[in-house]
């Protein structure tokens, strides 16, 4: 058995790291919440976050951190005319056919990374990304705690947009029901076509701070996908604040994964948490409390 | 509901639109594009362009077609008293195996490749060799570690360049032993569960840390594509291991480097095999990559043909720094090229004869194979120095002096 510092250490890096997590599955969890879309190309956006926080930097010398809201607002930008383009002509449609546009966009992505940046490995160089906190028997990372207090920012943000904004109420309409929502005035389609761009600026910006952390590829997204739909499982899909703590209790069972099983069984325990969640209570932890 | 369709769509116009249909695929599939200028000599290569690996294929890409280009502004290869040019085609397996048998397939039945070329670790050429082995097409390949190549059958057609992992896992513990590097004697060994991370962490890392007097405190794996190390670096730290040594691909390596970095971690001595080779890996970690040490076997340094040239031109061309890549590549398709000048022929069991008797020192060594299709090329260590590989170990090869320890 693990000493105990490496223990506390594991599980408070699981902690900051699920917040993290959190960010990176906020996009996801809404656009599937509000638009019943499976995003497949939701990890293509957070790998253009990174790409967009690396040359962010390398090119005008803004610290990715200090530059998060442009980052998000570029690939906001960017994902809104895929939506109006691409996904808006396939409304009634029923959701596999946006489902596999989706799927081709992250291959189309991937492939444009691929062309404009190279297949090379990357990472975002900062001294704080190597930077070590230390508090008694537990050292965490200070990028994963500066990554969470971002994530919580960015979560309470979305969260006070969605309830306190005339936007929310829209976004909230049209996510229980978007034919009534259409019948009393609200424009479905501007809500869907914001909330498609909202999603893949959380992604963004949560791709810059996983760029930070540790290193990304033209291809990296798939794998942060797949964490992503734990995290959107466990918290409930369109769940703002359920979404934080999906991320969290991931973030927390993967280190005991890791802990236990050491850290090549961290996506086997999410995987296998986030099944049992789908069994047992589909809506997520926080079921009811959206 | 027959009726209904069969009324809608007169049958000659059905006809028509299978038969449009069905040329439409045929052009698209490349049927009149799978036959082979007259008089022209096709070589295949399925390489990783795409995915984790694709640091080390571009270098193989530039070392492929620099040999094929030589041969063609020579004129090419003389087959019954008459040159023939000779034609590349790649096909990138985006690091997939599956996408690597694929694409040596679709070379063999479509493109009609005369001979092939490998791609880059175990995985990957090994799934494509079998696929060649099978067409009875000869191969020619590096970057498959000897041990693992030849682990997986008695080969006939496929030939292989490259170091052996008993060399590599042992060079380390011989630069300790030579340079009376004084450490706790304390190994942590992290490595991913591909072939060679299996081989080289799971078995001979172990046994050889054993075997000089040393105690391995951590021995762990993890899956290739493993994005979270914090527990087994915990560990390891705890353990206080001043040796730590790592089997993993490019994107792994660098998060490994920099979870160690942000968990405070800086053991003596780093080894980062396989993913710490390609220059992206400095370019991606800077100067946290400084002091890291990888087995080579491949410097312009070294006393073979063209070595020197060879890394100039590459950087002149590219503008980017060169890497060991380019000369297993290189020599691998100059292999294959002498065989079939040899052969005079396009033959396949022609070539593959003239393969088995290569004996002549290439840019990248003296290449000679063995009775398992191998030809081992001597090991040397590596260390990042500045974001410049520079080689510390054997002695009469350095480049320059060991940074000991590794910088915090």
């Amino acid at each position: 058995m693990p000493s105990l510092d490496v223990v506390a250490s594991s599980l408070a890096s699981g902690f900051f790291l699920g917040g993290i997590y959190a960010l990176t599955a906020l996009g996801l969890s809404l656009v599937l919440g509000v638009m019943r879309l499976v995003n497949l190309a939701h990890g293509e956006f957070l790998i253009l976050g990174a790409y967009a926080g690396l040359f962010l930097l390398k090119w005008t010398g803004v610290d990715p951190l200090a530059g998060l809201l442009l980052v998000g607002l570029a690939v906001g930008l960017l994902a809104y005319p895929i939506h109006r383009f691409l996904l808006t002509p396939l409304r009634g449609k029923g959701p596999e056919a946006p489902m596999m546009t989706m799927f081709g966009v992250s291959i189309i992505m991937q492939n444009l990374f691929i062309l404009l940046f190279s297949a090379d490995t990357r990472s975002i160089e900062r001294d704080y990304a190597t930077a070590s906190l230390s508090v008694g028997p537990v050292t965490i990372a200070w990028i994963y705690v500066i990554g969470f207090a971002v994530s919580v920012i960015a979560i309470g943000l979305v969260h006070l947009l969605v309830s306190r904004t005339a936007f929310g109420r829209d976004l909230r309409a049209s996510a229980v029901d978007p034919f009534a929502a259409a019948i009393v005035g609200v424009d479905v389609q501007r809500v869907h076509a914001a909330t498609f761009a909202l999603g893949a600026a959380c992604a963004g910006i949560g791709g810059t701070l996983i760029g930070i952390a540790f290193s990304f590829t033209p291809s990296s997204g798939a794998t942060y996908l797949l964490t992503n739909f734990a995290v959107v499982v466990l918290g409930g899909m369109g769940n703002i604040m359920g979404t934080l703590l999906g991320g969290v209790t991931l973030g927390i069972m993967q280190s005991l994964g890791g802990i236990v099983l050491g850290d090549g069984y961290r996506d086997l325990v999410g995987m296998v948490l986030f099944l049992i969640v789908l069994a047992i209570r589909p809506t997520g932890l926080l079921a009811g409390k959206s | 509901m027959n009726k209904k369709i069969n009324n809608g769509l007169p049958r000659r116009l059905a006809k028509a639109a299978l038969f449009g249909a069905v040329a439409s695929f045929a052009l698209v599939a490349g049927w009149t594009s799978s036959a082979n200028a007259a008089d022209e000599i096709v070589i295949g290569a399925s390489l990783p362009l795409s995915g984790p690996l694709a640091g080390f294929g571009s270098f193989q890409q530039w070392g492929y077609k620099r040999a094929i280009d030589a041969v063609n502004k020579a004129g090419g290869i003389a087959i019954d008293g008459k040159k023939w040019p000779v034609r590349l085609i790649i096909r990138d397996d985006k690091t997939d195996p599956n996408a690597s048998a694929s694409n040596i397939e679709t070379l063999i039945s479509r493109d009609n490749v005369t001979a092939l070329l490998g791609s880059c670790t175990p995985s990957l050429v090994n799934a494509g060799a079998l696929v060649a082995e099978r067409h009875k097409k000869p191969m020619v390949t590096g970057c498959d570690p000897l041990e693992a190549f030849k682990s997986v059958r008695k080969w006939t057609y496929v030939w292989d360049l490259f170091f052996d992992e008993p060399d590599l896992a042992g060079a380390d513990f011989k630069m300790i032993a030579e340079y009376g590097i004084e450490t706790n004697k304390k190994v942590a060994i992290l490595h991913d569960n591909g072939p060679d991370g299996q081989i080289v962490g799971g078995q001979i890392w172990p046994a050889m840390a054993k075997a000089g007097g040393m105690e391995v405190v951590e021995n762990a794996s993890f899956p290739i594509d493993n994005t979270q190390f914090t527990s087994i670096i915990a560990e390891a730290k705890s353990k206080n291991a001043e040796i730590v040594l790592v089997d993993s691909i490019t994107p792994q390596a660098v998060s490994i480097r920099k979870q160690m970095a942000s968990a405070g971690f800086s053991p003596k001595i780093l080894v980062i095999e396989k993913g710490a080779e390609p220059v992206q890996f400095a370019e991606a970690l800077g100067k946290l990559s400084d002091g890291i040490l990888v087995g080579g076997y491949w410097d312009p340094s070294f006393p073979y043909p063209g070595a020197a040239q060879l890394a100039a031109d590459f950087e002149k061309e590219t503008g980017q720094t060169s890497s060991q890549h380019i000369a297993d590549s290189n020599s691998a398709a100059e292999i294959l090229l002498d065989a079939i000048a040899a052969a005079g022929s396009t033959d396949p069991e022609k070539i593959n004869a003239a393969i088995a008797k290569t004996d002549k020192t290439y840019v990248a060594g003296l290449i000679k194979f063995d009775e398992n299709h191998t030809s081992k090329l001597p090991m040397a260590i590596d260390q990042w120095q500045s974001g410049k590989a520079i080689v510390v170990w054997p002695k009469d090869r350095a480049t320059g002096k060991l940074l000991f320890p590794m910088p915090n």
